[in-house]
């Protein structure tokens, strides 16, 4: 089986047919199937966050078989995950995508129980700080790099637990937890 | 007998050939007696035969195969039904149902995938791995004969040969002689070019196009127009292994 790195890859991507968008509905609808898990299951194991549609990512071409997916392609593999709410365009021409690859609701639970682990409830964090607290407690996480990239309103923050202060530039954006 | 002239001549030849008549009756039925009994005794050896090898018949599937042509040398179907002598001896009618519910599940499974058409051999391999854990081995002939009891269920089950290559159907897909023939020149390299077609076939470039639309509207190619010669490529997933990646159901 091919790896990239320590990943191995699924079978179809060795099959050429698979790095054109297929006109037949049935046999799109598997092929997207198939390479959205690919997207997700390779973002989780490396760590990756946010995908570049023009940039080049391992997963969009094999040079052992000689095929590249196209710009439609990839872009039609993205929305589905951005439709099925596993991942967000970053902006609007579609140009940056961001992959959940935890859902929002796992994220939140993380945040929620690193501040709780931590006894950081009824203290005031900037961003920063908790990433880097994250980090440093050696928690896997990268997250919050990204975090502030997405509209905080998303996250269900809002069940009384935080509170978030928006200070005059983003340095200064904090969150206030009374977990 | 001495040919008599006027009726009693006639009368004797009448009777003479009653006679030859009658004869000839219980020639025949002499014949077919003794072929009864012969078969009779053919048959209680092959269930002697059936009985003492039951086990052998279970594990070996070349000794299963052997069997089922003597069995069909007699006119005895051991699969006719689930019930009487031949099923409980061996309990060979579960072995194929088990065996056809295997293969039905294996072809759903890889149906997005190839359209509903699967090589034999790719079948056997998955339904090999399918019953890993299973002491008794599986051939393709114990494949083809589950499928032809699937096929007698009505499910649109079929064998088809396309060149070399036995191909599984498991869906109503009509494909005629065009079909299989573009199926046979996808073999050697897994996908055809409509130029091949028309060229090795001797097609015309319609003709080409409208069987190769049909085998795409019916999930059994998937187009490629990856490569640098911009010539877009039929490829044909039930004629190479590809069904092995499926997911488990």
């Amino acid at each position: 089986m091919q790896k990239l790195g320590d990943f191995k890859l699924p079978h179809f991507f060795n099959y050429p047919p698979y790095f054109t968008l297929q006109p037949v509905r049935e046999t799109r609808e598997k092929q997207i199937q198939l390479w959205k898990e690919l997207i997700l299951d390779y973002c989780r194991t490396q760590k990756i966050f946010v995908i570049k549609l023009e940039e080049e990512f391992p997963l969009f071409s094999n040079s052992a078989i000689e095929r590249t997916l196209s710009h439609e392609a990839r872009e039609a593999f993205l929305s589905d995950l951005v439709a099925e709410g596993r991942a967000e365009w970053l902006d609007k021409g579609r140009r940056s995508c961001l992959i959940l690859w935890h859902r929002i609701q796992d994220w939140a639970d993380i945040i929620v129980n690193f501040v709780k682990d931590n006894g950081f409830e009824d203290s005031v964090m900037t961003v920063e700080e908790i990433r880097s607290g994250i980090e440093s407690r050696g928690t896997s996480i990268h997250t919050f790099n990204h975090v502030n990239e997405l509209d905080l309103d998303k996250f269900p923050f809002a069940k009384g637990k935080l509170a978030i202060f928006k200070g005059t530039s983003t340095d200064d954006e904090g969150i206030k937890f009374s977990v | 007998m001495r040919r008599r002239p006027g009726i009693g001549g006639l009368q004797t030849a009448a009777a003479a050939r009653d006679q030859y008549r009658v004869l000839g009756g219980n020639v025949a039925k002499l014949r077919t007696d003794l072929m009864k009994e012969q078969l009779t005794t053919f048959r209680s050896q092959l269930e002697e035969f059936a009985r003492k090898h039951k086990n052998d018949i279970r594990k070996n599937p070349s000794f299963r195969s052997q069997f089922h042509e003597m069995c069909a040398k007699v006119g005895v179907d051991p699969l006719a039904s689930n019930k009487g002598f031949w099923a409980e001896l061996l309990g060979i009618g579960d072995f194929y149902y088990e065996l056809g519910v295997q293969i039905v599940e294996i072809c759903l499974a890889t149906r997005l995938l190839n359209g509903g058409l699967i090589d034999l051999q790719e079948l056997c391999k998955l339904l090999r791995q399918k019953r890993k854990h299973d002491r008794e081995a599986v051939s393709e002939d114990d494949c083809l004969r589950a499928i032809s009891k699937l096929k007698t269920l009505g499910s649109g089950f079929e064998v088809i040969s396309a060149g070399k290559k036995k191909l599984v159907r498991s869906v109503p897909t009509e494909l005629n002689k065009d079909h299989n023939e573009i199926l046979e020149l996808a073999q050697s390299q897994g996908y055809v070019t409509v130029d091949e077609v028309e060229r090795r076939l001797n097609w015309t470039y319609g003709r080409a196009i409208d069987a190769l639309d049909t085998l795409l509207d019916e999930g059994l190619a998937m187009i490629d127009d990856g490569h640098r010669d911009g010539n877009r490529r039929y490829w044909f997933p039930c004629v190479s292994s590809i069904s092995s990646f499926v997911a488990d159901s």
